[in-house]
């Protein structure tokens, strides 16, 4: 059962986080938390996000509609990431003959 | 944190709140976890990040200047890093990053990955009809020496039940293996079916042997077509060919049978003289004669005493 995090719950545990600031990452649609019953639920992935968010806004002071964009670009770079780690971990437990023709198709397109 | 607040901001005990702040963003710039892969670029930040949160605080910092705290300051809550649940499995935020529209990857990439929203809302998807190649199926497969050189037929039983003819093709060489293109294990979907590799081992024959595409024979003659020479039937692995044995061969002596080995190889035949099963009083006299006035020295070429 994952456990959610009430909005209030969110504003105390990230020091960086004041409910004007949650509100702009939610208008923007940066931050999706789960309808419950109870009102909006976090998931840890979603405090997590909203520390990173936190730490953007402070270190670069970006406007909304550029954070949206880096958040995007860093979702699909950790989404390629976990992916890339998935299927690499399924080639090392390909045998030598299966990587080594990986090997050579991947230095021929690659360089 | 360990170790001194100050150094891992870079600054001195001397510092101004405002430095302070200054600092710490410039690392979290560089150095963030979430946006800098490089471990040793974590650690900084992660010291940074402690250090700061120990000496934003004004109060907190006087404190600890004065040695009420130590560097631990109090205790915090774990900070979280957004990368360790990014890169997850089923993380809510997964975003496609560009084979969902390419013409020749796309169904690979959804193959292995799924589909994903490629930005904004509506994550998740619906899966496209899954296509996949059959399984190759390896069998290894005894032929007689025969059927290698020859061609011929082969049935072999399959992991699904029933059995397949395969052709031997002529000449199969000990170790080489046949591709049977569709005959491996059925595709799903618009997947065609696999291959099925058979290599093939060739058991060895009593008499012939085979070095490429030449075959070695030893024959035997007798006492008399070596003195005598004439014309001997000798096997390939065609059927018998006449042999022309030189008058006077000795064992040993080797003759080409151009063009009867395998695929336009020759058949090397390699004479041994063998003695007739006994030795009657007819030709121990006439060997005796023979050798009072015709005695030869066969090892007078040998390079060793005897």
């Amino acid at each position: 059962m994952t456990r959610f995090y009430s909005e209030t719950e969110v504003v105390a545990l990230i020091d960086e986080l004041t409910p004007p600031r949650l509100q702009t990452y939610l208008r923007a649609h940066i931050v999706r938390p789960v309808p419950t019953p109870a009102g909006p639920g976090y998931r840890e992935a979603d405090l997590a996000r909203l520390q990173l968010l936190c730490d953007l806004s402070d270190s670069y002071d970006l406007p909304e509609d550029t954070l949206r964009m880096v958040m995007s670009l860093i979702d699909q770079l950790n989404t390629a990431r976990g992916d890339m780690r998935a299927l690499m971990q399924a080639v090392a437990a390909e045998p030598d003959e299966v990587r080594i023709r990986i090997h050579h198709s991947v230095r021929h397109s690659r360089g | 944190m360990a170790g001194d607040p100050y150094a891992a901001l870079g600054l001195t005990k001397s510092a101004s709140d405002a430095e302070i702040k200054k600092a710490y963003r410039r690392i979290a710039k560089t150095d963030h976890p979430d946006l800098n892969p490089d471990p040793a670029a974590a650690e900084r930040f992660k010291a940074a990040s402690a250090a700061y949160d120990l000496l934003k605080d004004p109060e907190q910092r006087r404190r600890f200047d004065a040695g009420e705290i130590d560097e631990q300051g109090q205790e915090r809550p774990q900070r979280r890093y957004y990368r360790d649940h990014a890169e997850a499995a089923g993380n809510p935020y997964a975003q496609g990053y560009g084979f969902d529209g390419d013409p020749d990857l796309s169904d690979v990439f959804a193959d292995l990955f799924g589909r994903r929203g490629t930005g904004g809302f509506g994550q998740g998807g619906t899966r496209r009809d899954f296509h996949m190649r059959g399984q190759d199926y390896r069998f290894s497969l005894e032929v007689d020496f025969m059927t290698a050189a020859r061609g011929g037929k082969a049935r072999i039983t399959l992991p699904e039940g029933g059995d397949l003819e395969v052709t031997i093709p002529k000449g199969v060489r000990d170790g080489q293996t046949i591709r049977l293109k569709g005959k491996g294990g059925a595709g799903m979907g618009q997947g065609g079916a696999g291959d099925a590799y058979l290599t093939i081992s060739v058991a060895p024959h009593p008499e012939f042997r085979r070095e490429g595409d030449d075959i070695f024979l030893t024959l035997p003659i007798s006492l008399d077509e070596a003195v005598l020479g004439g014309k001997v039937a000798a096997p390939t692995v065609d059927g018998p060919v006449n042999l022309t044995i030189p008058k006077g061969a000795s064992s040993g002596r080797r003759l080409r049978l151009r063009g009867r080995g395998i695929n336009g190889g020759d058949q090397q035949v390699e004479l041994k003289i063998v003695m007739p099963p006994k030795i009657d009083d007819d030709l121990a006299t006439f060997i005796e004669t023979w050798r009072r006035d015709h005695g030869y020295d066969p090892r007078a070429g040998m390079k060793v005493g005897g």
